[in-house]
């Protein structure tokens, strides 16, 4: 709990809840968690791969955020990640977005049948 | 037409003569004018413009005595005007009518038009950010300023009247809504989009572009007495009329040095004189956007009421001298941060003192001194948003409000008293939390009126809402529904059965805490409210229904089909009664194979283990023989045993099965052991029971046994009580009682 608004001019990292991960230097904050970014740098990450999309400035609304840290600019550079081009990173992207929607969608076909059982069940016993 | 008070004197229609000479008109016109025309505001310039002007007059008599019958020009004309655009607009106002007069026409080209003159202050809003440039003062807080921000001598008494008739107000941005609480953040000037660079003031506020006579006089102190030190800072005036350690920054943001609002000017004119900085008492509803009550002032004569407008302040801004108060946080997590930022600390000083490291890290300090986008936010925001941060700690109830917060450094602290104790002593005092005891204020919500409007606003904010959808609830009939939908409505009413009961339990298990809390008096009514809702749960369990001798298990079993059934039951059992809660373990016994089917996915039994053991080690002998029998749904009598058991072996596959088995097993033998005098019948009762138990036991082949959580040790001197050797050593194999086989 740290007042974020003594981190101006910082670099920042902003999570949204769209799942959107922005680095950019902190200009403003208000109550409400609404941020102007400025310089913004939208990071996909893959793996252990990122990519860095420049954005420019961005101003989110407050509700959006799930969390905001400050960026250790020493620290910045010491990860173990690996930074590739944009191209690059966006087919990732997509190709783990494939995966991800084909392993739900078995879930989803799971769940349901799950749901038809303990229907017939639940009918099966009321009834006896 | 519209007219201030302050400009009565003035009026456009009379006598042309009456504009001969301003100076003539400073008896008439009164103290707010004194401001405008005389040697407050404007000093030689202002004559010098007029000397001009009357100049020019000399200059065009011809052109402007043809046009008598323009009446509202000539006296624009011979008004004196030292306001340089007027130039520009008699201008226009000329060439607009008499295009085609060419000795006007020429008169208007020769007029000279006035330069906004580097040093003069007679700036208006529209000569251009050239001059804007220099009108900076109060505008850009924190800096003092010299200068009158706007000036306009008789803008009224121009052909813009017409425009003018408009009340000023309407040109005023729209007054912020305030929180009676928080207040606004600081109005600034200045947009905030405004890069830092003295140059351009881009765009003023409407506030600024006011068009009316408003002098705004710079803050002088010499001229009028305030009636605080300048020098007070704003965390003094916050901390006087508040209760100590109670900040809101409601003072903070009202505090702030706002000089020069050209708007609380055109208001109160009298305002203007003594009463530098006139403050309003703390009014509970709305409040004026720039109020805050000086400590030390006398009693601030209210002849004038202040009005819809914000008050003119003569604060010196400073950068707020406190930062945000910490108190708040648990001693602990301060200990952190502060250790935190001693690290930081550290860092950075081991850095510098490395070579490179000191370079590249001076580097970056550079960058960030020439980061034209730094600080936009001033300070003074800054402390602001962190002043809400702060209240939003404050709280009445730590543990309602932040529980979760609460226990995590409850348990950091139990951690840490821990390893004290290991180690030689305690080395840190141990601080307990003394939570700010802030006195909730009842904040009885006003909704906004207007002065002088009849009525009340509807108008539906946070604290004051409105029903906006009227939804009704209507319960479906139960002829039309299917088959399925009254299985869907019967598991829906389960589950909310489910939901009720766990508020009733959260309520209880927070009793304790209550307990200690409360006073003498009231222990009693709790004690009882806890036991009411004890019963409440327990009802809600077993389903009873009115006229019902015993309640069917069908409810409860339905409440254990669900997972946050079964964790609630483990959950409640341990504030049942002995009696209840036997009832409900007789329950889960009688349909325990269906529970273990039902449970097949969940797997979330076993949690009701830990609680159904200590029930069982209180129960009486009757009790358990029973709960034995129901287990391995062994019939009554011995006399012809089912060729297969499948309740049992239900249960002996299921590893919760087994377990409370055995653990039901080790409590009989407990009671055996230890009181060998005990009534025959129940201990025939038992030893039947045991006997069929173990012939049972024998038949199940050892693949279909599930591994139970736990096996208690005295299995083995109970079965040795009925079988013989060899049939023990296949029990001890089978069940893996002796440890040494797993």
């Amino acid at each position: 709990r740290r007042d974020s608004s003594r981190n101006e001019n910082k670099k920042h990292l902003v999570l949204l809840r769209d799942g959107r991960t922005l680095i950019g230097f902190l200009r403003s904050i208000d109550q409400f968690a609404n941020l102007v970014l400025h310089q913004t740098v939208e990071r996909i990450h893959v793996g252990k791969k990122y990519g860095d999309i420049p954005r420019g400035i961005f101003v989110v609304r407050g509700e959006n955020v799930v969390l905001l840290g400050e960026i250790d600019l020493e620290k910045e550079s010491d990860t173990p990640l690996q930074q590739v081009s944009i191209e690059e990173i966006l087919e990732e992207q997509r190709v783990e977005q494939q995966t991800r929607l084909e392993a739900e969608k078995l879930k989803v076909q799971a769940l349901k049948d799950r749901e038809k059982e303990v229907q017939t069940e639940e009918v099966r016993g009321s009834q006896s | 037409m519209f007219r201030y008070e302050s400009l009565e004197d003035c009026p456009l229609d009379e006598d042309e003569d009456a504009f001969q000479g301003l100076g003539e008109e400073d008896e008439e016109i009164d103290q707010f004018n004194d401001d405008t025309f005389g040697s407050g505001a404007v000093d030689d310039d202002w004559q010098e413009a007029h000397e001009r002007l009357a100049e020019l007059e000399e200059k065009l008599p011809a052109a402007v005595n043809e046009q008598t019958g323009n009446g509202e020009r000539d006296e624009m004309d011979l008004l004196g005007d030292h306001e340089e655009n007027l130039a520009e607009r008699l201008s226009k106002m000329v060439i607009e009518n008499e295009l085609e007069d060419p000795a006007i026409m020429t008169a208007v080209q020769t007029r000279p038009v006035l330069q906004p003159q580097p040093g003069s202050l007679n700036s208006s809003i529209w000569d251009g950010s050239e001059v804007l440039r220099r009108i900076r003062g109060p505008l850009l807080a924190q800096e003092m300023p010299a200068v009158s921000v706007l000036e306009y001598a008789l803008p009224q008494r121009t052909p813009q009247a017409p425009e003018d008739d408009r009340d000023l107000s309407e040109r005023a941005l729209p007054r912020r809504s305030t929180s009676p609480v928080i207040g606004s953040p600081p109005v600034r000037a200045v947009p905030i989009g405004t890069p830092p660079k003295q140059m351009a003031v881009p765009s003023f506020n409407q506030q600024i572009l006011c068009p009316k006579p408003v002098h705004v006089r710079p803050p002088m102190p010499p001229r009028y007495p305030a009636p605080y030190g300048e020098r007070m800072s704003p965390n003094q005036l916050c901390s006087v009329p508040l209760q100590p350690g109670r900040m809101s920054p409601s003072q903070f943001a009202r505090v702030p040095g706002f000089v020069g609002s050209p708007l609380a000017a055109a208001m109160n004119p009298k305002l203007l004189q003594g009463r530098v900085g006139q403050m309003l008492p703390p009014a509970p509803g709305f409040r004026a956007f720039f109020s805050a009550p000086p400590p030390a002032t006398p009693p601030p004569p209210q002849q004038h009421p202040p009005g819809p407008g914000p008050h003119l302040q003569n604060l010196r801004s400073q950068a707020p001298m406190f930062r945000p108060d910490t108190t708040h946080l648990h001693p602990q997590h301060r200990r952190l941060l502060h250790q935190r930022q001693q690290q930081n600390r550290n860092q950075h000083r081991n850095l510098n003192g490395a070579g490179d490291r000191g370079s590249h890290r001076s580097s970056h300090h550079d960058h960030l001194r020439k980061d034209p986008y730094a600080n936009l936010m001033l300070q003074r925001e800054k402390d602001w948003v962190s002043k809400i941060q702060m209240m939003q700690l404050q709280s009445t109830d730590p543990y309602l409000d932040d529980f979760y917060y609460q226990n995590y450094f409850e348990k950091l602290e139990k951690l840490s008293a821990a390893e004290e104790v290991q180690g030689d002593g305690p080395k840190k005092e141990r601080t307990k939390l003394i939570t700010p005891q802030v006195a909730k204020l009842e904040h009885t919500y006003k909704p906004v009126q207007f002065e002088g409007s009849l009525g009340k606003l509807t108008v539906s904010s946070v604290n004051n809402p409105r029903k906006m959808i009227d939804a009704v609830v209507t319960s479906r009939s139960e002829d039309d529904e299917t088959k399925e939908k009254q299985v869907r409505d019967k598991r829906r009413k389960t589950l909310v059965i489910i939901e009720k009961t766990y508020s009733l339990l959260l309520d209880v298990e927070d009793y304790e805490r209550r307990y200690l809390l409360s006073l003498e008096e009231e222990r009693p009514a709790l004690m009882e409210e806890r036991k009411h809702k004890i019963c409440s749960m327990y009802d809600n369990l077993r389903g009873k229904l009115p006229g019902q001798e015993r309640p069917s298990d069908d409810h409860f079993v339905q409440i254990m089909c669900i997972r946050k059934g079964k964790r609630m039951v483990a959950r409640i059992l341990p504030f049942l009664s002995t009696e209840q809660a036997a009832d409900i373990l007789m329950t889960t016994a009688r349909s325990l194979p269906f529970l273990i089917k039902k449970d097949a996915q969940d797997e979330v039994l076993p949690c009701l283990l830990s609680p159904f053991s200590l029930l069982v080690y209180h129960l009486p002998s009757v009790t358990v023989t029973s709960l034995l029998q129901q287990l391995m749904n062994l019939p009554q009598s011995a006399a012809a045993p089912a060729p297969s058991n499948p309740h049992l072996t239900a249960v002996l596959q299921n590893k919760f099965g087994l377990s409370l088995l055995l653990v039901v097993l080790s409590r009989g033998e407990d009671l055996q052991s230890s009181d060998p005098a005990a009534e025959s019948t129940q201990n025939n009762q038992w030893t039947e029971v045991m006997f069929t138990a173990t012939q049972e036991l024998l038949r199940i082949p050892q693949a279909a046994l599930a591994k139970p959580l736990s096996i208690p040790t005295n299995l083995v001197s109970l079965f040795s009580r009925y079988v013989d050797r060899q049939k023990l050593n296949l029990l001890e194999t089978k069940l893996q009682l002796v440890q040494g086989i797993r």
